[in-house]
């Protein structure tokens, strides 16, 4: 999967007919084969971007900074990445005529180790669902059955003081940097609830019990809307196995609500948005 | 219960810990204002017995009680949690238990699976007209998180000292 020529001319391409003032793309990170995002403004930087199977990052989260709001922008989105941007198109936080698309149909990205990444094996939307020009060739494979997270379903047989040991040291190596907040493009609140210097009901330590909190709002936040695309898990410092909170929700709400994975249906605002008389009741008294 | 068979209750999600003796577990009970509240009422008033290890805090519907209600009650003193609403078809706004009713299910299982027994979440609907339930449902409540034996994970207390 190689993009870079394809990319560059399109970006040249635009800026020489003025449609956009920014593009946002992946670039050489500059001492080994990884790669970071970059932000172009003019033409003469487009040969500084490239993509191959190493941009991994979502370049979704860089349409909530100051560099991009009220501008028209060119984007280039993988499979989970449109997504987001549906899902963001879906809550106006961007404006559909703002944007460029690139879309590519991804065969998946892989990690500095060169394995492919595991959201990647088990992708359901790989071809970009929001795009002006779609690069590579569409797989059609249309929505598959759910499986269920193979680390989920190691994690849910365990008995019960197992797990939650395996958490408490989970959440204790959280370092509090919110790093998994700022790179997740869903997380576009201009002021976090969890911010909040006055607050009452949050606990703001930097504890295991304030980590807990945390994470523990961060994921139901994003609870129904997360679209596994990985950005946190690839920011946080610790290395800590966020997917595992995500997972286990989508499953839930994939299991017992029969929702489609968030922001593959344009204007489908998630789970908790809708509800349903058929919803199961069983586990209330 | 397994917690039974020893003499000693010790905490379920960490079994090296052993109560003390007469522990008594707080249950933080966060009832909906139309129907849980006015059905709690209807139970003092018919004389009906309910342990009293719950502590009630009046919400003004099921759809308000936010996940956070429930971690931070859970993170401080409370052992279990008991949510109330009124029946399906019978929120006084219409259709906010039906949205609370996803959250909730969403919310215990997540609680679960990073280590909370399941049945320290609980949930019930309870109308105004239905005292007995109401006490029904806490001495269940009580009994259940009785054989949890008190919670230890995530408190506050015992990281901030």
């Amino acid at each position: 999967m190689n993009y870079t020529k394809q990319i560059q001319e399109i970006a040249a391409k635009l800026f020489a007919e003025g449609k956009i003032d920014v593009f946002v793309g992946y670039r050489m990170n500059g001492f080994d084969d990884n790669q970071v995002p970059v932000l172009i403004t003019g033409p003469q930087e487009v040969s500084r971007l490239v993509f191959t199977d190493k941009s991994v990052f979502n370049l979704v989260n860089y349409l909530k900074t100051d560099h991009t709001r009220r501008k028209r922008v060119g984007l280039v989105v993988k499979g989970c990445d449109s997504r987001s941007l549906n899902l963001m198109l879906t809550e106006s936080q961007v404006k559909r005529e703002n944007l460029y698309v690139v879309g590519i149909c991804c065969e998946g990205v892989v990690d500095d180790a060169g394995r492919k990444m595991q959201n990647c094996t088990e992708c359901m939307v790989p071809d970009a669902v929001v795009s002006d020009e779609l690069l590579g060739t569409p797989s059609n494979i249309g929505l598959q059955p759910y499986a269920v997270n193979p680390d989920i379903a190691v994690l849910a047989e365990k008995p019960l003081p197992e797990r939650a040991a395996y958490f408490e040291e989970v959440f204790e190596n959280c370092i509090r940097c919110n790093a998994c907040r700022h790179s997740c493009p869903l997380c576009y609140c201009a002021k976090c609830c969890i911010d909040q210097e006055t607050a009452t009901l949050y606990n703001g330590a930097n504890t295991t019990s304030g980590a807990f909190h945390a994470l523990m709002t961060w994921s139901l936040h994003l609870a129904g809307r997360c679209v596994d695309c990985r950005n946190c898990e690839k920011a946080c410092p610790s290395h800590l196995p966020l997917h595992l909170l995500h997972k286990q929700n989508e499953s839930v709400i994939y299991e017992n609500f029969q929702e489609h994975l968030a922001g593959v249906i344009p204007g489908d605002r998630g789970a908790f948005y809708k509800y349903s008389m058929q919803d199961p009741d069983d586990f209330i008294m | 219960m397994e917690t039974e068979v020893k003499d000693q209750l010790v905490s379920i999600e960490k079994p090296q810990l052993i109560a003390p003796p007469n522990w008594e577990p707080v249950i933080m009970g966060i009832l909906c204002n139309w129907c849980s509240y006015a059905g709690s009422d209807l139970t003092g008033t018919s004389r009906i017995q309910y342990p009293p290890n719950i502590r009630i805090i009046r919400v003004p519907c099921s759809s308000r009680v936010d996940p956070w209600f429930l971690i931070k009650s859970l993170q401080t003193t409370a052992d279990g949690v008991l949510v109330s609403g009124c029946h399906p078809g019978d929120c006084h706004y219409i259709s906010g238990n039906y949205y609370a009713r996803r959250r909730f299910l969403v919310t215990k299982k997540l609680l679960n699976f990073v280590g909370f027994h399941e049945d320290r979440i609980q949930f019930s609907w309870v109308s105004a007209a239905e005292g007995p339930k109401f006490a029904k449902v806490v001495n269940k409540v009580t009994e259940d998180i009785k054989k949890l034996g008190p919670l230890h994970l995530y408190k506050k207390e015992n990281f901030e000292k």
